[in-house]
């Protein structure tokens, strides 16, 4: 089972974006799309605690998501999720002060050797 | 505790059938699950109440799991599909009786390459029944 507040922060997150940033209902249901692989990747862990996974989020997609994903694709995927998470720590800020802003910025960024379907 | 009060048969829009698979195994509330899949949530109460799996905890809140609820709405999906009976060799379907019988007095003309017309009487009403069958001569035929 997945952690019930992380899910409540991801919706949190797509309100906000809709109501401050004026996002569209197809902008917003695509960055749930996105921001269901960080669920997965937490699971029953909550994200606070995300800097201390095992596994790196882009490393977790090439692993479990079974729809071969291209580049940009992935790509776009890491992007909201540092979007989601640079905004969750600014909301949170006791919460999630253990996760660093250096941490966040190096989320969207491949690993290195990593095969891309292009 | 699971609660399933009436089992039968439930509307399921399209949407649905295509937004459901998306659910993520952890519990919602009928509000969350309703919003996902942008149906009214009275209309996920009323399929909570024709047997879709949900719980209560002690507080009687509904808990649905995103999991067990998408198998449902894929076993609503299948319960929808009328069962199919394929053709058996000598069968063929009369559209006066609108019913699969057996051809009487079968006929095979050869069509073009391996299709073949089949044409013979229903047995019941007497009308004259068709078929396009693959091969000639094989098991399509009715015996006798």
């Amino acid at each position: 089972m997945l952690d019930r507040q992380n899910y409540l922060k991801v919706k949190l997150f797509l309100k906000y974006s809709r109501v401050v940033h004026g996002r569209s209902s197809l902008q917003i249901s695509n960055d749930f799309e996105h921001l269901k692989a960080l669920l997965l990747w937490a699971g029953s862990q909550p994200l606070r605690s995300a800097h201390a996974f095992n596994t790196s989020l882009s490393d977790f997609l090439f692993q479990n998501i079974e729809k071969r994903l291209d580049q940009a694709e992935l790509q776009s995927i890491l992007n909201t999720n540092q979007r989601f998470l640079l905004w969750v720590k600014a909301m949170f800020p006791v919460e999630f002060q253990n996760i660093r802003l250096s941490w966040i910025m190096k989320i969207s960024a491949i690993s290195e050797g990593k095969e891309v379907i292009i | 505790m699971s609660e399933n009060q009436n089992t039968s048969n439930c509307r399921i829009s399209r949407n649905v059938l295509i937004k459901a698979p998306g659910l993520l195994p952890m519990l919602y509330t009928p509000r969350e699950i309703a919003e996902d899949l942008d149906v009214p949530e009275t209309t996920l109460r009323d399929w909570l109440n024709h047997g879709a799996p949900h719980s209560r905890d002690e507080s009687n809140h509904i808990w649905i799991d995103g999991k067990q609820f998408s198998t449902w709405v894929e076993s609503q999906r299948n319960a929808k599909k009328k069962p199919t009976h394929p053709l058996q060799a000598g069968e063929s379907f009369c559209m006066r009786c609108n019913a699969i019988v057996k051809i009487q007095n079968s006929e095979i003309r050869p069509v073009k390459g391996h299709l073949s017309h089949l044409k013979g009487k229903c047995p019941i009403c007497g009308g004259i029944v068709n078929r396009g069958i693959w091969n000639a001569g094989s098991a399509e035929l009715p015996q006798g």
